[in-house]
């Protein structure tokens, strides 16, 4: 075995072939070191061969630990899957002693809670599924494995409550992943955008997310979710605006309270989008829609500032999208030290220097903050750019524009769909109730 | 599901402050409108409960589909392209008043060709989208924007400068005899149902309308402000100088403690998301009648990919629509709607009349 091993394998120092013997009978191992844990290699193989107090062949027959490969095929793929090969009376047992480096049990971080569970999947995948498994303890889950990418071969688990899946969704889940067709796949993201299958798309349809419990009630409700190898990250879907618009602590919190920041979240969306639009088309159109003491007001405190209000609005919007780049890229000791030179020091000196008014800055910190509020950051980022549109909208339109691109903004989500569900519909429910409309196609 | 029906008839129950319907109406104050809303009122509630129980034997089919149960190829196909030249017509008509509406009010300095082009552009979009989408923008649509309307009118009804005199004096002339266009004026506010002729699609089997008491209670109490409301502030005499004669009555109003003061800048906001919407819902139902003239054409209500006929059809009516506004003023706007809302009501006699007479006939054949 070892020498055609050789063969098949590049020079390389970290393959193992050794061959053993004892009073009895002689084997040949072959394995990766670095991919495989030592001790299980020593504890399973090499010690009670060479202590000889139970007869080797009679424990790889009765250990089921030990796999009979037949396929010659296989032998790389599973040495490169931290697997120890053994030849014993010319048949080929596989044994896993895989090590897989991953962070042992991870708090949340980026979705956090204050009073939810705080820990987060794993990288392994067996950890990942036993959070689930012992959130979701119901005969029902069925866990389907799936392996994406012809050099990465990673494998991922597509997770579901058999009695309570949506079958149209389940299919189109499985078709996707079956025709899926790339080299290389490491990350949630990556996934998908594949799944997603557009190559230019905006709102995320899927959603990502690193909390069992989010994940569990996903099951509960009949979504798909995915886990890969490798990642922290689960894939949820379908998903629809409003999930995206949920915080876990939601559920958790009192009613009335936790109303009250829904409201707050959508307020906050609607004005981190239309703000600096609206100050756009207040400034340079329509001065008159606001009472006459505030757009006195926004008028004295752009006294100074010499250009049109669109130029304004682009260096502010400008200074602050670099700002918060900046923030998340910074290792975390100076990503503050950004902040606040940028958000005190050039905030306070721009409006003194005349570059922009005061008004402007207020814009900008509010359209900076209400975007900060959304809870899943992938949405978040897809809100930060809807403002940009809108401000071409209003540079030639005012007010009349922010409307029409709200109209638009609206109409696209509508037509949205996230795995053929509905992406965005008021008090609709993701599985259909039995007199819904739009049923009469459906069979 | 009921609200989906309820969402078309308070759509086009709000947007007649736009098709003149007020206009026409005050103009005939003196002689007839009063009458003639009673009347238009008891055909509408008429129309509203034939056209309901008849589309409820049929569900999931929208008109074409009824009709071509019945009659053959040709036949549906020209009644279609009828239909579908009135419903753009009805669309068109608004947005083109409405291009120039923001150009009297809002962008004195822009073109109104130019207006309009954004206009159409947006509508445009959102007509070419599936059947199922179109609703769900319409169902937001008027959860955004009907609070808002409504707090308007309520603000308008309660207003102290509201003079009941005047309101008193117009009622008297109660005894008048109706004219034609009138009553088509008063009867418009009731059409909301005939939406449900490519609507009926999305209901799913075993629909029932229920509440349909509602409509007529509804659509009487939003034409009863239509019309005294502006006689109550502006006089029965000066009343009739208006055009824009909502936009007027919504300028007398204030806001003490807004931001915004003047409350025509949150009518002329929320009206032009009612007019995108509305413009939306019918070039959408005129794309898809058109669509039905084709043999080959199988109905979709949510296809997930956007057929290029859409973008064609679209694509004409827009340009249709740009000619409309260059060779029209709004004198010739106003005049031609009058008399398209005269038609309509004819048109909508006959196709809720026809049916009617169907769904009646069919347990028989079966």
């Amino acid at each position: 075995m070892n020498e055609r091993l050789r063969l098949l394998f590049a020079e390389a120092v970290d393959i193992k072939f050794e061959h053993l013997q004892n009073s009895e009978m002689s084997i040949e191992i072959a394995y990766i070191a670095p991919l495989c844990e030592e001790n299980k290699i020593n504890d399973f193989i090499i010690v009670p061969f060479t202590k000889d107090a139970y007869p080797f062949q009679s424990q790889l027959d009765t250990n089921p630990e030990y796999r009979q490969v037949e396929d010659i095929a296989k032998w790389q793929e599973l040495l490169l899957r931290g697997h120890v090969l053994i030849q014993a009376n010319q048949i080929i047992y596989a044994f896993d002693a895989s090590r897989i480096i991953s962070i042992e049990n991870p708090q949340t971080q980026v979705e956090s809670a204050i009073q939810g569970p705080q820990l987060a999947l794993s990288e392994d995948l067996n950890i990942s599924l036993n959070l689930i498994r012992s959130m979701y303890p119901s005969p029902d889950l069925s866990v389907e494995e799936h392996t994406i990418g012809s050099l990465s071969k990673t494998p991922i688990l597509a997770l579901f409550d058999q009695r309570r899946v949506d079958p149209s969704v389940l299919d189109t889940v499985r078709d996707k992943l079956t025709s899926i067709n790339v080299e290389m796949l490491h990350a949630a993201g990556e996934l998908e955008k594949l799944l997603v299958g557009k190559r230019k798309h905006l709102f995320p349809t899927i959603l990502i997310t690193e909390r069992p419990d989010r994940i569990s009630k996903a099951i509960s409700k009949g979504k798909v979710v995915i886990l890969l190898k490798g990642n922290m990250f689960a894939i949820i879907l379908p998903a629809t605006f409003f999930d995206f618009m949920h915080a876990m602590e939601d559920d958790y919190d009192a009613y009335w309270m936790t109303r009250f920041l829904i409201f707050l979240r959508y307020a906050s969306i609607v004005l981190t989008i239309t703000l600096p639009a609206l100050y756009i088309s207040v400034v340079s159109y329509n001065p008159e829609v606001f009472r006459v003491q505030l757009a006195f007001s926004i008028a004295g405190s752009r006294s100074g500032v010499p250009y049109p209000s669109f130029v304004e609005v682009f260096i502010m919007l400008f200074m602050i999208e670099t700002l918060i780049e900046a923030s998340i890229r910074l290792p975390r000791y100076i990503g503050s030290t950004a902040t606040t030179v940028g958000g005190l020091i050039l905030g306070q000196a721009a409006q003194q220097a005349g570059l922009v008014s005061s008004i402007m800055i207020i814009v900008t910190s509010v359209v900076a903050i209400s975007n900060f509020v959304i809870p899943v950051n992938s949405l978040s980022f897809a809100i930060r750019f809807l403002k940009y549109p809108l401000i071409a909208v209003s540079i030639f339109f005012g007010i009349t524009g922010v409307a029409v691109g709200l109209f638009v903004y609206i109409t696209y989500l509508c037509n949205l769909r996230s795995f053929g569900k509905p992406y965005m519909r008021i008090f609709g429910k993701l599985r259909p109730l039995e007199g819904d409309v739009g049923q009469v196609n459906v069979e | 599901m009921n609200r989906y029906v309820f969402y078309n008839f308070i759509m086009v129950s709000f947007i007649n402050l736009l098709l003149f319907v007020p206009h026409i109406l005050i103009e005939a104050r003196f002689s007839g409108a009063v009458s003639s809303m009673i009347v238009g009122t008891v055909i509408g509630t008429i129309l509203v409960y034939m056209y309901t129980s008849a589309m409820a034997r049929y569900p999931g089919k929208g008109l074409p589909e009824i009709l071509k149960l019945h009659f053959p190829q040709w036949l549906v196909a020209i009644c279609m392209f009828c239909s579908a030249i009135m419903w753009w017509f009805g669309t068109t008509i608004v947005v083109v008043a409405y291009a120039i509406l923001i150009n009297r009010f809002f962008n004195p300095d822009a073109n109104s060709i130019i207006i309009l082009t954004m206009l159409i552009l947006a509508c445009g979009y959102a007509a070419t989208r599936s059947t199922l989408s179109v609703m769900f923008v319409i169902e937001i649509g008027l959860i955004v924007n009907a609070p808002v309307i409504i707090f308007i009118l309520f603000k308008a009804v309660r207003s102290t400068q509201l003079n009941f005199d005047a309101i008193r004096v117009v009622a008297n002339y109660v005894t008048a005899m109706p004219t034609l266009s009138a009553v088509a004026a008063a009867s418009f506010i009731f059409t909301g149902y005939i939406n449900l002729s490519l609507f009926n699609r999305l209901l799913p089997p075993n629909f029932r309308f229920k509440f349909r008491w509602i409509y007529p209670v509804f659509g009487i109490t939003i034409m009863l402000i239509t019309f005294f409301v502006p006689i109550g502030f502006h006089g029965t005499e000066a009343v009739n100088q208006y055009t824009y004669i909502w936009s007027v009555t919504a300028d007398s109003l204030i806001m003490q403690y807004g931001f915004i003061e003047r409350v025509l800048f949150l009518f002329l906001i929320v009206f032009l998301n009612l007019t995108l919407v509305y413009t939306m819902c019918g070039w959408h139902q005129a794309m898809e009648f058109i669509k039905c003239c084709f043999r080959n054409y199988k109905p979709e209500i949510d296809s997930p990919k956007t057929p290029v006929a859409n973008y064609v059809i679209i694509g004409i009516f827009a340009s249709l629509t740009m000619l409309y506004l260059l060779l029209t003023n709004e004198k010739m706007n106003m005049f031609i709607t009058s008399y398209w809302l005269v038609v309509r009501m004819f048109v909508e006699f006959v196709i809720v009349l026809t049916v009617f007479l169907l769904s009646r006939r069919r347990p028989k054949t079966t």
